[in-house]
């Protein structure tokens, strides 16, 4: 019954309920605003997260001491270099350093330059870098959230950092870093290591952890458990340890959002079971005379079915496109700070637009079958009017 | 009974039908009875006044309504037992309907209006297109293809509901009280139509208690009903 | 609570899966009382509001269908995702393996997909008689697919439920693997014995069903289903991932292998749901729809020929088999 007449009939009868319709396409695309905008944001963040791990290293190394970190021996790095199976074991050195009585903080990291880092981005990072006029003075580069707040506090082109000893070691800024990597670089200050341990405190020996690479992915498991085996103080984590808590922790986010959207949506399905028994004795009349002419409970019901799922997939497209603007254009104000924990630096993020079937059938399953389910009984219940009701 | 050479000429056939409504607890016998044939070609006019049960008989030959008991056939098809999509198919092939308050959708035109019945039918545009026009030029209502029906007269309206009667070309027309909104000069309009579709060899069934039905110019057969029953 | 179903696409899972069963509850509760007080012949206004209601019970099944279909889908996509959260799975198979729950509830939802293409193979032709000749089969079927349904949401809850975190499960290689010597292949089977099986098989499906000998045809796609399994595992699918020691059902269905395996389990599974379909209802009902036989056929040549190719393109591309 697909033919022309068909379609130009059905979209005749939408607009004579127009109101109606539009109504339902208004909360629709609210509910569906919010519900995508979430989800994008959620992906987004994976997605960059995911990204960000690929190029970290495998294996993180400290010592810790009543269940805290406390500063790394260096000579542990000899004792990995032994292990078979171990490459580009690399001592960092880094930190939070607090300004003005914790109001704010930034991460430090101390690097190495006469070595390779075994952290994929940080060696980009630093790649575009003349080292050589980097290492003449006691210099920094630092990332954009960390310039802007510095030129706010009217640093301009240096800072006076205070060490734990007591002393001040001030330090210019060399360049900023590049911001595509946005997410960790923000609110960064990158320095050579001897610098970075006057800083934050650490002895010549020491460090703040060890990491490195295990190519082989099947001795990974073996791997913690020979590490465990040679101190007491030492304590590794992995990267798809990390991984999996990241995960665990957007579940956990996204999932309580969701549990509470659910409450939502049951109040909107029921708002349509409403709204769509509410059938005037017009539309009765209409549908009996329908009947009456020839139209069999079928065609009704294909009728009034189509009639559904163009505004669902109205609403749908409307409120995904208006979600895709707001986070991907705007970049999702107010929204982001759920998300982004709000902590810290504003993290002037570009959300990555990432896209996949589950994220666009997860969006539909969730409005679009609730949404017919809601409606089924009441649409089936008009559509079998008694053709009887046209002679009325 | 006739013999079955002869019941292929049988357009309608209504065997001992009753039909009974339940009102605030009692029974209300409608129709009592009913035994009809109408041959091919007849014009019928059931006469009798309102509450006389005419119209639930017109209802229950069109299949829009299902009998207490007994039995309507149409072309030899027992109707009042088929499952829906059948009897639809029956109504929508075979019998076109005109109804006392005209009922046209007011938001459409009139070319759509007349449109309505061949939607479910899946005939491709061209073929539809051509069977509107033929019938909205049989009722004369061609040079309003394009006007709201809300905007139409009562003899307007009328005439659009003919046309969408007769744009599958069926064989019955069933014409309730169809002249009851319209003035005199109109009715007789309506009444020369029904003529040419007489001539065309169409089944026609009218209820009505509108006297200028008594005496048609063409040959027709009234049939007097009271209380349910045929007189 | 459960890591596993706090994940979002778990949580959207099994909400559809609920939504559906509530809707279906509805449809079984009207589909009982009308076939009880069925009585096809009868004027009553009971009768005729039984036959409204008929119509309530198809148009929830129609939807509930195609859901499913969009579901089961969604549900292997979501299983591959979580095998991020569960230590050692590497893909879909080491996920469903993570408790007992998980094999049967796989099999129990394919199961259930083919019911309800017979039910629509009924419905059809129950529609087109003049008497609703074969309502009372139709809805005892449905019947039957609904206790499916309800046991389906028990195992839908109780396997995601029971999703251990911290178990570790083993991954497909050692699922599918060829551990210590033991022949996984049924009937004692060598791998050119299982393919010539499998292409004997298939001639033989496409045969019975051009001659219409519908029991032979049912036996064999049966057969077919259950060797083309094995085939694909432990023979085609090697050629799709280009590693002769990596065998599993399930890789296939990731972006890395242009979602193949959907292409793949789809053809077959959805021809032999059509094809069956029809048998049965040809054998049952005296009923059949030729077109049913040409998307069989196409279908089942159309899985066939995805599996040869890959064969044949890495034989043309290397100059050697695996």
């Amino acid at each position: 019954m697909n033919t022309n007449a068909f379609w130009h009939f059905l979209t005749l009868q939408l607009y004579k309920e127009r109101s109606k319709h539009l109504s339902v396409v208004g909360i629709s695309v609210m509910i569906l605003f919010l519900l995508s905008s979430v989800q994008f944001i959620s992906s987004s963040i994976r997605f960059s997260l995911e990204e960000t791990l690929k190029v970290q290293p495998d294996f993180v190394v400290s010592r810790v001491q009543g269940g805290g970190s406390v500063p790394t021996p260096i000579e542990w790095s000899d004792e990995l270099l032994d292990i078979y199976g171990v490459s580009k074991v690399t001592p960092r050195v880094y930190g939070r350093y607090y300004f003005a009585a914790k109001e704010k903080s930034f991460l430090i990291v101390g690097v190495d330059f006469m070595e390779e880092q075994s952290h994929e981005t940080l060696q980009k990072l630093i790649a575009t870098t003349d080292i050589k006029a980097f290492l003449e003075g006691k210099q920094m580069l630092v990332g954009q959230g960390v310039k802007a707040y510095l030129e706010a506090h009217f640093y301009k082109d240096a800072y006076n950092f205070l060490t734990p000893s007591g002393t001040f070691e001030k330090v210019k800024i060399f360049e900023i870093l590049p911001s595509n990597s946005n997410l960790i670089a923000n609110d960064m200050m990158v320095m050579p290591i001897d610098l970075a341990r006057r800083v934050l405190g650490y002895g010549e020996e020491e460090v703040s952890d060890i990491t490195f690479n295990v190519p082989n992915p099947d001795e990974w498991d073996m791997m913690t458990d020979k590490l465990s085996a040679l101190h007491f103080d030492l304590q590794v984590v992995n990267k798809n340890e990390v991984r999996k808590s990241y995960e665990n922790l957007y579940n956990y986010k996204g999932g309580l959002f969701l549990i509470l959207f659910i409450i939502v949506l049951g109040t909107f399905a029921l708002i349509l079971y409403q709204r769509y028994s509410m059938v005037y004795s017009t539309e009765r009349r209409h549908i009996g005379l329908l009947r009456a002419l020839g139209w069999s409970i079928n065609d009704v019901l294909k009728l009034k079915f189509m009639e559904t799922l163009m505004v669902v997939f109205a609403s749908f497209i409307l409120g995904i496109f208006i979600a895709y603007v707001y986070v991907f254009v705007l970049g999702a104000p107010i929204l982001s700070e759920i998300f982004l924990g709000g902590q810290n630096l504003q993290n002037t993020v570009s959300f990555v637009p990432v896209f996949d079937f589950s994220i666009f059938t997860s969006i539909f399953l969730i409005y679009a079958l609730p949404f017919i389910a809601a409606v089924l009984i009441p649409v089936w219940r008009v559509s079998v009017t008694d053709p009887k009701e046209a002679m009325l | 009974m006739r013999s079955d050479a002869v019941n292929n000429e049988m357009m309608i056939q209504i065997e001992n039908l009753n039909r009974t409504f339940e009102h605030a607890g009692n029974e209300v016998k409608v129709l009592q009875e009913i035994n009809l044939n109408i041959v091919q070609g007849e014009c019928v006019v059931l006469k009798g006044v309102s509450g006389s049960g005419k119209t639930t008989l017109l209802s229950l030959m069109a299949g829009l309504d299902k009998p207490s008991s007994g039995k309507v056939l149409i072309e030899g098809e027992p109707i009042s037992k088929l499952p829906d999509a059948f009897a639809s198919e029956l109504r929508a092939k075979k019998i076109g309907m005109i109804f006392q308050h005209f009922n046209l959708l007011e938001h459409l035109s009139v070319s759509e209006n007349v449109t309505i019945p061949l939607i479910p039918s899946g005939l491709k545009m061209k073929e539809i297109h051509q069977k509107v026009n033929s019938a909205l030029k049989l009722a004369n209502i061609n040079h309003k293809k394009e006007s709201l029906a809300s905007r139409l007269s009562g003899g307007e309206k009328q005439r659009t509901a003919i046309a969408r009667a007769l744009v599958a070309n069926p064989d019955i027309i069933l014409c309730d009280e169809p002249t009851a909104n319209l003035d005199r000069d109109n009715s007789l309009l309506f009444i020369e139509i029904l003529k040419e579709l007489h001539a065309l060899g169409k089944t026609i069934v009218v209820a009505t208690h509108d006297p200028l039905f008594e005496n048609l110019s063409f040959e027709s057969t009234v049939i007097p009903m009271v209380d349910g029953k045929i007189v | 609570m459960n890591e596993v179903l706090l994940s979002n696409q778990v949580i959207v899972y099994l909400l559809s899966e609920s939504t559906l069963f509530f809707l279906l509850l509805v449809a079984f509760i009207v589909s009982l009382k009308v076939l009880l007080k069925w009585d096809f012949e009868s004027f009553t206004p009971l009768q005729f509001t039984l036959e409204k209601q008929a119509y309530l019970v198809t148009a929830i099944i129609l939807f509930v269908f195609s859901m499913k279909f969009l579901l089961i889908l969604y549900f292997i996509f979501s299983i591959d995702a979580l095998s991020l959260l569960v230590p050692g799975a590497m893909c879909g198979a080491g996920v469903i393996e993570a408790n007992d729950y998980g094999s049967y509830l796989l099999i129990l939802k394919l199961s259930i997909l083919f019911f309800l293409t017979l039910w629509l193979y009924i419905n059809r032709y129950d529609m087109r008689t003049k008497n609703h000749k074969w309502f009372k089969e139709k809805s005892w079927l449905f019947s039957f697919i609904f206790l499916l349904i309800l046991v389906e949401l028990g195992l839908d809850y109780s396997y995601f439920s029971n999703i251990d975190t911290h178990m570790p499960v083993s991954c497909c290689s050692a699922l599918f693997g060829q551990l210590e010597g033991a022949n996984p292949l049924p009937f004692g089977l060598s791998i050119t014995l299982l393919l010539v099986l499998f292409y004997l098989l298939y001639a033989l499906v496409i045969v019975t069903l051009k001659t219409k000998q519908t029991l032979l045809y049912i036996l064999a796609n049966i057969l077919f289903v259950y060797i083309a399994y094995y085939a694909v595992v432990y023979f085609f699918g090697t050629y799709i991932y280009q590693l002769p020691t990596h065998k599993c059902p399930f890789c296939m269905l990731q972006v890395e292998y242009m979602y193949v395996g959907y292409l793949l389990w789809a053809s077959l599974f959805i021809g032999t749901y059509i094809g069956l379909s029809d048998a049965i209802s040809t054998l049952w009902l005296k009923q059949s729809h030729t077109r049913s036989q040409k998307s069989v056929t196409r279908l089942l040549s159309f899985f066939v020929l995805l599996c040869t190719t890959y064969v044949a393109v890495y034989y043309f591309k290397n100059g050697v088999l695996l």
